[in-house]
């Protein structure tokens, strides 16, 4: 593939582009408002858990985006950019908040309903972990840096990868038209269990089908990722030299082939059940709302849906994590100038991991009783696979001591990844262990220590990636002192929300009560805690006002850098310029001669020798 | 007399008909079944509420022997006649963690306001055959929902999810020509144009009985007795 500029369509060029770096930004700012959305509605569900059955102050939710959208939309005289388009989003976003918040089946007089409530928290949960986390940390970031960092001109099959990013938009699309139909979206939690799922409103049909699209899209990409790196790694770069970035990818990409398509078979399954009548997840004698169901339905197993679900929703979740840790590794790299602790410990641990993942999944279902023998196997695997991931935490931290740690924002987020991360992984053991989870199972607890490793966990990894390779993007840097409120702020209010949980699940609070515990006798003490949480989610709001404002400002108004501004190794930094070119990437195509962090060698006269320099 | 007002006189005439009413008694006959006490334990607040026991209203036999309850309703004879639907809505309260009234009769379109006096949360579940179901919740003291069925159906359930005791009927018809008994085992259907008619008594725990009359200008009466099970 050669480098040189086409003359492309606008429509082919920035729409239905084939190039991995305008695939990746359409990825990026994709997930980015759908990571946005899906915060959105849980802003407004922590309102009800703060103040229940009150009147819900819609303009305070809906106004901060309307007026940042219309900024956006304005702020260079309505000229078409990246900026329009998410300001244009924005209102969009804010227009469809209204409406459904005044629907007197979601909120008759701002009192928000139970059943709103529940679609609020299954839509939650979903598009933060296949609309936002996944395609921001795969889809945006493995996209646009995975064939920088290996030296390729492009990803082996860009058919295959406009035609990923298309289907998870289709998949995206169909998640927020399923608001509109009648009973409104999906309401059985984001995990969908049958037979509650099975009977649920039209809004799981939707749900399905956006799935279905969603899994397409993940398993072309993930194909694509695997060619890609096996195939289009530049001359001299071996397995052992490539970015740890890439190995997460690399290993993430096998786990998303893998453990999709039972999901992608259940959805189809459970789809046929809602509309031709199949009973796959239906048993027999089944009594919904004291009316036993004909007897033509019935025989199957909604045991069968949790095990298929869980067979891709536990690797999912370090499909969540890998990429994460990717960054988290080229950043802390870069930023304490020293070569990361243990490379080959680090990948190793990764493959070790990504195996172990396929055999962990029944431990999200001791309360099933599958039996003592089973529910034995799947405490020891997770046991087991607690270890790769402290083995690559714990190179982590070591990677920092000694060195000289350069302070700014990116190297914030990472920093402040690893003891978060830290927290998740081990409040995520007494869950690994039946007779605990007994007690803790379906509690706050449980979401505790999920956010504790997505939230200020993945997503503090991905703001760091944004940090760090926005320059590549845009040759300028986003502002420091606005990453800083940013980070610091976030930082505050992410502990301010997920901490109070795992006291709350302590003292037994069940999840995905409506009311948040008000009516039961056992939560009394730890009611107090629904407003700290609450505000601590809405300050965490406010303080993202500064990193969507420092996004944009920057893409103008940021400073100016040349084409490797952090001093870094790997082939996206040094082999080629800011922002990369059009086809090809590369103005000549790089040789590797040395592994990917050599920091600080010594003799040298520059603190970094970039891996293709011989 | 003007020819045109000797036509408009001809013309009431030839359009008028008589009616009357249709009245009648639900005996009941047989051992009274004993009161059936609800348990409200669940929610405290439903418990808070009453004073003293909360009997069931799934059969209540008045004091005079009679059935409160009942719906009454003429199942035909009115084939190809149109009527207007009521603009006033019906009530269905749920007070005390009971539905009152426990049987009530709309016509096809005519607004349901569904209110909620308790201060606690209840569900509002409808199971109709033919009409399109319903399930919404009222968390808030004081919320009110206007609901409809588009066609008749005799009966629909209404209960509430929350408290497994509370249930509620609602005959649903395209005529305004039914009544539920009152607690003297009396009904009364007014209006009701003279004709040959069959009419029904539906009890949800005793079944139905019908009835071939005819009504003049003098009304009807029609008395139905149930048996206890």
């Amino acid at each position: 593939m050669d480098n040189h500029q086409h003359h492309e369509s606008f429509v082919k060029k920035y729409i239905f582009s084939q190039d991995h770096k305008i695939i990746g930004i359409q990825y990026g700012i994709t997930s980015l408002l759908f990571l946005l959305f899906g915060f959105y509605l849980v802003t407004v569900m922590r309102w009800q858990l703060a103040y229940p059955m009150e009147a819900f102050p819609l303009e305070r939710f809906v106004y901060p985006l309307l007026g940042i959208g219309v900024i956006l939309l304005f702020i260079r005289g309505l000229k078409i950019g990246i900026h329009s388009v998410v300001g244009v989003s924005l209102i969009l976003l804010a227009g469809v908040s209204w409406y459904v918040a005044t629907r007197d089946e979601n909120m008759p007089n701002r009192i928000m309903l139970p059943e709103f409530y529940n679609q609020l928290g299954a839509m939650h949960g979903t598009i933060m972990v296949f609309l936002g986390v996944v395609p921001l940390a795969v889809g945006a970031f493995g996209n646009y840096i995975v064939p920088l960092q290996i030296g390729a001109p492009d990803m082996a099959f860009p058919k295959l990868n406009m035609s990923s990013y298309w289907c998870f938009f289709v998949g995206g699309v169909t998640m927020l038209v399923s608001f509109f139909v009648p009973g409104g979206a999906a309401n059985s939690g984001w995990t969908s269990y049958p037979p509650l799922s099975d009977i649920a409103t039209t809004g799981q049909t939707l749900w399905l089908l956006g799935m279905v699209f969603l899994i397409t899209s993940s398993l072309l990409g993930s194909v694509n990722f695997i060619i890609t790196i096996v195939q289009l790694r530049a001359k001299g770069l071996s397995f052992m030299r490539l970015p740890f970035f890439v190995w997460t990818q690399f290993v993430t990409s096998f786990l998303l082939l893998l453990a999709f398509p039972p999901l992608e078979a259940a959805g189809i399954l459970q789809l046929m059940d809602r509309v031709a009548g199949t009973s796959f997840f239906l048993p027999s004698g089944l009594v919904v709302s004291g009316d036993p169901l004909p007897a033509n339905i019935g025989g199957g197993t909604p045991l069968l849906w949790q095990h298929l679900f869980w067979f891709l929703a536990h690797p999912e979740v370090y499909v969540l994590i890998l990429p994460a840790l990717g960054i988290v590794a080229e950043v802390i790299a870069n930023n304490t100038r020293k070569p990361l602790w243990g490379y080959k410990s680090l990948v190793y641990a990764t493959i070790f991991l990504g195996f172990m993942s396929f055999i962990v999944w029944a431990h999200h279902m001791f309360m099933t009783g599958m039996g003592s023998t089973i529910n034995a196997f799947f405490q020891i695997t997770t046991m087991i696979i607690s270890i790769p991931s402290i083995v690559i935490l714990s190179a982590m931290f070591l990677s920092l001591y000694g060195g000289s740690i350069r302070i700014n924002t990116p190297m914030l987020f990472a920093l402040a990844f690893l003891p978060m991360f830290g927290i998740g992984g081990l409040t995520g053991l007494p869950l690994g262990l039946s007779t605990s989870d007994i007690h803790l199972h379906d509690t706050y607890y449980v979401i505790g220590h999920f956010h504790y490793v997505v939230a200020p966990g993945t997503i503090f990894a991905l703001f760091a990636g944004i940090y760090y390779w926005y320059p590549k993007l845009t040759k300028r840097k986003m502002n420091e002192a606005l990453g800083k409120i940013h980070f610091w702020g976030s930082f505050v209010a992410m502990n301010v929300i997920f901490f109070p949980m795992l006291i709350q699940g302590l003292a037994g609070v069940s999840r995905r009560l409506y009311d948040g515990g008000q009516t039961y006798a056992h939560a009394q003490s730890v009611l107090y805690l629904n407003e700290v949480m609450s505000i601590g989610a809405w300050s965490l709001a406010f303080f993202q006002m500064f990193f969507i404002v420092n996004l944009f400002l920057s893409i103008k108004k940021g400073k100016e850098v040349d084409d490797n501004p952090w001093e870094a190794t790997t082939l996206d930094w040094a082999a080629t310029t800011s922002p990369p070119l059009a086809h090809g990437n590369f103005a000549q195509v790089p040789e590797v001669y040395r592994g990917p962090y050599e920091y600080s060698v010594p003799g040298s006269d520059k603190d970094f020798i970039p891996q293709h320099q011989q | 007399m003007k020819k045109s007002t000797l036509f408009l006189f001809i013309f009431f005439i030839s359009n008028l008909s008589y009616s009357g009413n249709l009245t009648g008694k639900i005996n009941f006959k047989g051992a009274a079944p004993k009161p059936q006490k609800i348990k409200m334990n669940s929610d405290a607040k439903c418990v808070a509420s009453h004073k003293g026991d909360v009997i069931s209203e799934q059969v209540v036999v008045n004091s005079n022997n009679t059935l409160k309850n009942v719906f009454v309703y003429v199942k035909k004879g009115l084939e190809g006649k149109k009527f207007p639907t009521p603009k006033d809505a019906v009530a269905l309260n749920q007070q005390g963690c009971t539905y009152s009234p426990h049987v009530i009769g709309v016509m096809a379109n005519q607004k349901i306001d569904i209110i909620n006096s308790d201060n606690t949360l209840h569900n509002v579940h409808a199971l109709p055959k033919s009409n399109p179901q319903f399930n919404i919740a009222q968390p808030k003291q004081g919320m009110k929902t206007s609901k409809s069925f588009t066609k008749s159906e005799v009966m629909v359930k209404v209960k509430c999810d929350v408290h497994s005791w509370m249930s509620s009927y609602i005959g649903v018809l395209d005529h305004p020509f039914y009544a539920v008994s009152d607690d003297k085992g009396n009904f009364t259907i007014k209006n009701l144009t003279a004709g040959d008619y069959e009419v029904e008594a539906w009890h949800e725990k005793l079944g139905v009985q019908t009835l071939k009359l005819k009504v003049t200008d003098k009304g009807a009466t029609a008395d139905f007795t149930f048996e206890g099970k």
